[in-house]
């Protein structure tokens, strides 16, 4: 069965055969799964193993096309963004956040103080910040930006964050993917640890993990989607998404997909959503930058 | 430090949840016994749904569960308020098994080192 009939049988049946459903999976889940006691791995042999796991099942995908998400095994799927990319509908987005880059805060100070490299700075986040000691992402580092020039800090799901980032995204494109995780602070490391767990932490009452879609079933349709590799899966944020119909960023997308599984979604930027995209965008590394992107 | 001041804030919230309890819990034992208990229930339902918060494990069914059952109460439907408060209170406590019982990582076998 797929994940897609699984889901639809849950939605689909009465409240209190879904009672029982609970209960068993709850059951299920308390008898512990199919699961293996966590040895430690470092993030390399994470990310070899990852890799190598989506490799055995798309024998003839190349690694690099990971970053076009679920079209690089969906023909049909991606015949349709092909054309889409044709006239891309973040192409406003862009130009708008190229206005807010250049537009100076009513301290007269600029962006550009604040990320000397900028606009393209997108290859260096998320990164490890030793002396905050948290995983600092390109969102939070704009509203740090922002507060420490007298400015009101951003929403991090949709609104005027997303022009931003997808200026800066487009002038990152071909940077690659390299997250650090320096060694001279084993807090970096906590961080990563804690957002590989919380990727293959089952939640919600459908007692999904992000491994259960995006490894495990990979390649399987859920409704009329197909299941993408998590590898890739932070290259080219943000997003304009048909079914938002605009775009948004990558803790938006995070809150979408605890939200499908009945799990309440945490915040955006919070510890926990940072720590996993720390350990997410680690398994892309070597992967080139191509956001913004379009997605169904 | 902030997990801390999080803790105290939500100290505070239950403190102050579980003080409207009793203060609506009180109003309503003047009409009926089954009011004071769909009350009960539901206070029991909220603090089971805080606990699977407070390890990220909360569903987003749970919130609406007790949403429902304080709406069937108080157009003093009792039976639905209760029935809907025992649910989300068993599916707090369920919620809370399956992300207390995860603290541990494991690599399901399907992905191979
Ligand atoms: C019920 C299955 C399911 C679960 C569980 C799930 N997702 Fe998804 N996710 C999807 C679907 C469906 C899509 C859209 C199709 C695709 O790209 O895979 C998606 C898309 C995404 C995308 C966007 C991919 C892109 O190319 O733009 C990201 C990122 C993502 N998920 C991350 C996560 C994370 C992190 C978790 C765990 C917190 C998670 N997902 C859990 C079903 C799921």
């Amino acid at each position: 069965m797929s994940v897609g009939q699984v889901i639809e049988r849950i939605c689909s049946e009465k409240r209190h055969i879904m009672k029982k459903t609970l209960i068993k999976m709850g059951a299920l889940f308390l008898a512990g799964g199919v699961t293996l006691a966590a040895q430690a791995t470092t993030p390399e042999e994470d990310r070899a193993a990852f890799t190598s796991h989506y490799k055995f099942r798309f024998t003839d995908v190349p690694v690099e096309e990971y970053a076009n998400g679920a079209y690089a095994i969906d023909k049909i799927g991606r015949e349709n963004w092909e054309a889409i990319e044709e006239f891309p509908p973040y192409e406003p987005f862009i130009d708008e956040g190229q206005e807010m880059w250049e537009t100076p805060f009513a301290n007269g100070k600029t962006y550009k103080d604040c990320f000397p490299d900028g606009p393209g700075v997108k290859g260096q986040y998320p990164r490890w910040d030793k002396k905050q000691g948290m995983v600092i992402t390109l969102p939070l580092a704009i509203n740090q930006c922002r507060e420490a020039n007298g400015e009101k800090a951003l929403k991090y799901k949709k609104g005027p964050i997303v022009p931003l980032l997808a200026y800066m995204a487009f002038e990152s494109r071909g940077q690659i993917t390299n997250v650090v995780i320096p060694e001279d602070d084993p807090r970096a490391m906590e961080a990563y640890e804690a957002g590989k767990r919380f990727y293959f932490t089952r939640r919600g009452q459908l007692n999904f993990s992000c491994a259960t879609c995006h490894v495990q079933n990979t390649g399987l349709k859920v409704r009329t989607e197909v299941l993408s590799m998590s590898v890739g899966h932070t290259t080219h944020w943000p997003v304009y998404r048909s079914k938002w119909g605009t775009a948004g960023t990558l803790h938006r997308r995070f809150s979408g997909c605890n939200n499908n599984i009945r799990a309440k979604a945490l915040q955006a930027q919070g510890e926990q959503y940072r720590n996993l995209e720390y350990f997410l965008t680690y398994l892309s590394n070597g992967l080139a930058l191509n956001g913004p992107g379009a997605r169904k | 430090m902030q997990t801390k001041r999080l803790l105290s804030v939500l100290l505070l919230a239950v403190t102050f949840v579980a003080g409207t309890g009793t203060a609506l819990a009180a109003d309503a034992k003047a009409e009926s016994p089954k009011a004071v208990q769909a009350q009960q229930e539901i206070d029991k339902a909220d603090k089971a749904r805080k606990m699977a918060a407070s390890v990220d494990s909360e569903w987003t069914t749970t919130g609406k569960l007790i949403k429902k059952a304080q709406a069937a109460l108080k157009q003093g439907d009792y039976d639905t308020a209760i029935r809907l408060a025992k649910q989300a209170g068993e599916q707090g406590v369920i919620a809370y098994e399956q992300g207390a019982s995860q603290k541990e990582l494991r690599i399901p076998s399907y992905l191979k080192y």
